[in-house]
């Protein structure tokens, strides 16, 4: 024990004493977030939105009065109310309206009677992003029907719909939050744990404690932790940080933040192993530069920060079984924008724990205790 | 009475691929004493002092490291040996009392124990004033007596030093070899030295083993050595006049004790066995030629004449300088000799 302590006092001491290391730790994720957020984030506000209503219930009034709301708080959309449902769906095509929402005259009974009530959504689905957009948006204002399924009608060929959200809108820009933490969490496992090993074989120093009585597991268990020290307080910083920033809101206190904590250890120990796997013998810090800079785009990209993965092919889908990202970013966006607990990310946490006992029983096995 | 042994090796050899680093080496060092490496770099200094404290695995042959074989118990042979690797390998970023101390913990010394042979070897080594600063703001020799007191700070059976004063300046060196001196009397520790200094071997060691190519090719105290040289002494003949120089070298090179005549100006250097014993009847042959002795000079050959003579070839200075410039921080160890 006193060997262990001491290798990651060693560890974290130096970690603390390269002070432009520790400011590029915390800055980069949170310059990740503000620029990849306003680089897709452009053309959110203003949107023009076509509404046809020919409901007169008070269910559709009341997804009249969210949309203004919408209109006025965020700005997401700019509503123009029309009587005819054809010059609607004509505006949406020849780009006056990015979207025509159409509300049939029974919703508001169907909702009474709980048939199914249905809405059509037109999007101009040549916009990906500000589609995306419009259908989170308009699906929020109508998902304060306690209704598990609001589902449109559906027009293959030129006209896209699909099913609308079923929880609290959440932005593009709030979106990307678990995204940053992981990548936050990547970002320290590049610069702690397995580096810090090759970057000591590179300046020769690490024949120092192959002298000593220090065992591979030592050696291994303890740079391991010591990155796990350093990148979790990393990760929180930075999560707490883009929370304020993106104006998520801390629903759930105590109970959410220890789902938080432990989701992103968890993540942090998986991706720390899993690296001192593949880099435990590497001898030159180059390696270690463009082995993670691969493996970041290997397993950020496919890990649905970005995108679902429900959108991918099947091949990438199967991917995104094994990669500990994924289920990362499922556990973090389920307790963040799902208000899930502990138990609804249980299969994740499941995972990322047997992963990171595999890799760190792996890198042991592998670690080379002599020069 | 026999000492018994601390360093026990028969037939080591460790490849590099198709390049025997150490070859079919045997020796044995006792207890307490101080054991040099004398050779060439690249002679396989380096690789033998890693194989004997663990950090590389021997290709065949066996060694007996205080207590046990590096290959079968290297944790036991680790508790019980202290290293000063070639290059320096302290934490930069770290003081050298933080250095001291995390070294200690990774031997399990007991806190109270650890700071007090902490501040008794720091002191020792005369850096207890610069204990707090960071290693990176030492100097070479201090950065050199911190990796010393470093490895003595578990108090080990055996000291492994490989090239302590490479790209050390004489006056640093010195201080050096007085530590070394210091820590012998003290705690009668085994020490194993490697060098390529000649003087290192000489003013230091017990017995010198001369290695060249992997290979052991004498090994015995300095002074036998020294004394395995034909011709080991040299006296120089200063003459008044030069007239007859021809003749008396022609007579002096009949002499039996004498291997070689060199001359420069009115003197001739006379490589000689036993020079204090034979001077007298090389001046009344000289007399005896017709020529006049006006001085008279004698001195031994030094270690570096017996490093020619069992290798054929000198280790320079030049050589030296060229790798003390490569060692230290940013060699990769596959460079590093
Ligand atoms: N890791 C290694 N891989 C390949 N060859 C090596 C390695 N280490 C040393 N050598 C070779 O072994 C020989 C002995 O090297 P070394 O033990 O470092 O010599 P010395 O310490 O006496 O200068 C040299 O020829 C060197 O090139
Ligand atoms: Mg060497």
């Amino acid at each position: 024990m006193i060997k262990l302590l001491a290798v990651i006092e060693r560890d974290i001491k130096k970690f603390w004493r390269n002070p432009v290391v520790i400011m590029i730790s915390f800055v980069m994720p949170l310059l990740y977030l503000v620029i990849l957020g306003n680089s897709f984030q452009g053309k959110f506000k203003g949107l023009p939105v076509a509404v046809v209503n020919r409901d007169s219930g008070t269910y559709s009034n009341r997804v009249i009065e969210n949309l203004r709301a919408l209109e006025a708080g965020p700005k997401t959309i700019s509503m123009f109310q029309l009587n005819d449902e054809g010059r609607a769906v004509e505006g949406v095509r020849d780009g006056r309206y990015k979207a025509a929402l159409i509300i049939p005259p029974d919703f508001s009974k169907r909702v009474v009677l709980d048939k199914k009530p249905e809405v059509g959504l037109f999007i101009d689905n040549t916009d990906n992003i500000s589609a995306e957009t419009i259908r989170n948006a308009v699906g929020g204002t109508i998902n304060f029907i306690r209704q598990q399924y609001v589902p449109v009608r559906e027009r293959p060929g030129e006209i896209f719909t699909r099913n609308i959200d079923l929880y609290s809108m959440v932005d593009y820009y709030q979106s990307l939050v678990p995204g940053v933490v992981i990548m936050a969490i990547f970002l320290g496992t590049m610069t702690a744990g397995v580096f810090n090993l090759v970057m000591d074989k590179f300046l020769g120093i690490n024949e120092s404690y192959l002298l000593t009585p220090l065992s591979r597991g030592t050696i291994v268990t303890g740079l391991i932790i010591s990155g796990l020290t350093i990148t979790t307080v990393t990760a929180l910083t930075v999560f707490g940080v883009s929370m304020l920033i993106t104006g998520i809101p801390f629903s759930r206190g105590l109970d959410q933040g220890i789902s938080i904590l432990i989701v992103v250890i968890l993540t942090t120990l998986a991706l720390l192993s899993m690296m001192f796997l593949f880099l435990g013998r590497a001898g030159h810090p180059r390696v270690v530069g463009l082995f993670s800079g691969f493996m970041n785009v290997i397993f950020f990209f496919p890990s649905g920060a970005v995108y679902p993965v429900e959108s991918f092919p099947n091949w990438l889908k199967a991917f995104s079984k094994i990669n500990p990202e994924a289920y990362a970013v499922h556990a973090l966006k389920s307790i963040l924008f799902k208000n899930a607990g502990l138990m609804i990310v249980f299969g994740d946490i499941m995972f990322l724990l047997g992963f990171t006992t595999l890799m760190m029983v792996l890198a042991i096995v592998t670690f080379k205790r002599t020069l | 009475m026999q000492k018994p042994n601390a360093i026990e090796v028969s037939g080591l050899t460790k490849k590099f691929g198709e390049l025997a680093a150490v070859n079919d080496v045997s020796f044995t060092v006792t207890e307490g004493e101080f054991f040099g490496f004398l050779g060439p770099n690249g002679a396989g200094k380096t690789t033998l002092i890693r194989v004997l404290t663990t950090l590389i695995k021997p290709t065949s042959g066996k060694a007996v490291v205080s207590c046990c074989d590096v290959s079968e118990k290297p944790d036991s042979v680790r508790q019980r040996i202290g290293v000063v690797p070639q290059a320096m390998t302290s934490d930069m970023d770290l003081t050298g009392y933080e250095n001291m101390d995390i070294y200690g913990r990774f031997y399990s010394i007991p806190k109270k124990e650890r700071k007090e042979k902490t501040k008794y070897l720091l002191d020792l080594v005369g850096l207890t004033s610069r204990a707090g600063d960071l290693v990176a703001t030492y100097s070479g020799g201090m950065k050199r007596r911190l990796e010393i007191a470093r490895a003595l700070v578990h108090t080990p059976d055996i000291l492994f030093l490989d090239e302590p004063t490479i790209g050390l300046d004489p006056q640093s060196r010195r201080v050096v070899w007085e530590f070394l001196e210091k820590f012998r009397r003290k705690d009668s520790l085994t020490i194993m030295l490697s060098t390529h200094y000649m003087e290192e071997a000489e003013s230091l060691c017990d017995r010198v083993a001369i290695i060249d190519a992997g290979k052991i090719i004498a090994l015995d105290s300095p002074d036998n050595l020294k004394a395995q040289i034909p011709g080991n002494d040299i006296i120089s003949l200063t003459l008044s006049d030069t007239s007859r120089l021809d003749e008396i070298k022609n007579i002096l090179s009949g002499i039996q004790f004498v291997h070689k005549i060199k001359v420069d100006g009115e003197t001739l250097r006379i490589y000689v066995d036993n020079g204090a014993q034979n001077l007298t009847s090389l001046i009344d042959a000289v007399k005896g030629a017709g020529g006049t002795v006006s001085s008279v000079g004698i001195h031994q050959q030094s270690l570096e004449d017996a490093f020619i003579h069992f290798t054929g070839k000198s280790i320079r200075e030049e050589e030296a300088k060229k790798v003390s410039f490569l060692i230290g921080a940013g060699v990769p160890q596959k460079l590093g000799r």
